[in-house]
């Protein structure tokens, strides 16, 4: 009688853990594990969502229309330089300030791979602030180059967006 | 001996073990910067090996599980000392064997097996075996053996990265301590809970539960790894 009664419990308790992980498998697991989704649960509850192809999102590369921005310091009497790689025809605009004084400004690209230290200037300015955009003509490396002519640090404010990986400073 | 320590020796490993447990658990897989790591790791590096064992072990639940299994009726300090150990060596057999000698295993099978071991523990602390078959298997045994497949586990999941053999025995030396230190530190933490849980009547009356529950989710676990293997 009791050795039934355990049998029971024991079954009972074997069946009931089988039926629970089928369930949590079925509804749960294989749909977020797997992309198996045979009640359409896992969907509802965005539980396919892993599933889902990655996109391959570049993530050096600025979304159009997301603003970059970053702070520099050009070092009395040094030039500085910063840079954004950039393929053929792809464009970047931007706006700078220094927080005082002027500096001396070479906006230009170098093209990919080269060796011979060519490079093409499309800005040549002496200024406290600029706004503008360019086409990168090649694929390269495109930026600034800033020179502080004074004998005092100047802190300059660089903000821009296009499509560009950031390479930074040089 | 470990079930009488008191409840302050414990709480500095569980505070190191809530540092240690990250926000991502990962029974199967490894994170994007271990295996960033893993990959481009040179020579031997000691202290990130063990870190990565520790880790492994503390976020792997199918190894966790089959503790709490094992450790649910064992109350003295000599009992626990004892299973962890053959415990121990049988995942620390097959892992340094697995990898050093090469012996390629697939991964959602031994996870498979590791999924049956809980199913196993839930059944038997059910009394099943006994009621059954007569007898209950070696329990000893039993773990000493389901310790072999853990650590086969552990190895698929080393030599998933074709780790450089230069420092390899080293490195993984490091990784099977880091594994120890990490199941030191679950191993506290399960204590802490079953021991200060068993003082309750609420322990027996749910001891079937919970049993029941750590079958279920070692079901869960073999129905997931031979998914993945059979879609592979």
């Amino acid at each position: 009688m009791e050795t039934n009664q355990k049998s029971r419990s024991l079954l009972k308790a074997t069946v009931i853990s089988l039926v629970i992980a089928i369930v949590v498998l079925v509804l749960f697991i294989l749909p977020a594990e797997y992309n198996i989704d045979p009640t359409g649960v896992g969907e509802k509850l965005g539980l396919t969502v892993f599933n889902n192809e990655a996109k391959p999102v570049d993530t050096a590369v600025s979304k159009q229309g997301q603003q970059d921005s970053v702070i520099l310091i050009v070092p009395a009497g040094k030039g500085i330089e910063y840079k954004l790689a950039m393929k053929q025809y792809s464009k970047a605009t931007y706006e700078w300030t220094t927080e005082s004084g002027e500096l001396y400004v070479d906006l230009h690209g170098e093209p990919k791979g080269d060796t011979t230290g060519y490079f093409e200037s499309y800005t040549i300015a002496t200024a406290n602030e600029m706004k503008g955009s360019f086409t990168a003509p090649f694929e390269g490396s495109h930026g600034w180059y800033w020179k502080n002519k004074s004998n005092k640090d100047i802190q300059v404010q660089l903000i821009f967006n296009g499509e560009y990986a950031i390479e930074g400073l040089k | 001996m470990l079930g009488k320590l008191k409840l302050t020796y414990l709480l500095y490993p569980l505070l190191i073990l809530c540092a240690m447990a990250s926000v991502e658990v990962f029974a199967h897989g490894v994170d994007d910067s271990t295996r960033n790591f893993l990959q481009n790791n040179t020579g031997v590096q000691i202290l990130p090996f063990m870190y990565i064992g520790a880790k492994h072990m503390l976020t792997g639940y199918d190894h966790l599980l089959f503790l709490v299994g094992v450790l649910f009726f064992l109350h003295r300090g000599k009992d626990v000392l004892l299973y962890v150990s053959m415990f121990t060596i049988g995942h620390s057999l097959t892992l340094m064997t697995g990898v050093l000698a090469n012996i390629q295993v697939n991964a959602y099978l031994i996870d498979a097996v590791i999924g049956l071991s809980v199913i196993y523990k839930g059944f038997d602390n059910l009394g099943g075996f006994k009621h059954f078959f007569g007898t209950q298997p070696n329990p000893k045994k039993a773990v000493l053996i389901f310790g072999l497949f853990h650590g086969f586990g552990l190895a698929t999941k080393i030599q998933e990265f074709q780790l450089p053999t230069e420092g390899l025995a080293t490195n993984l030396l490091a990784f099977n301590i880091g594994v120890e230190l990490g199941q030191l530190l679950a191993l506290m933490f399960i204590l802490l809970a079953i021991n200060y849980w068993r003082q309750f009547s609420s322990f027996n009356k749910f001891a079937t539960t919970t049993n029941t529950a750590l079958m279920s989710a070692g079901f869960m676990l073999v129905g997931m790894q031979l998914t993945g293997y059979f879609l592979q």
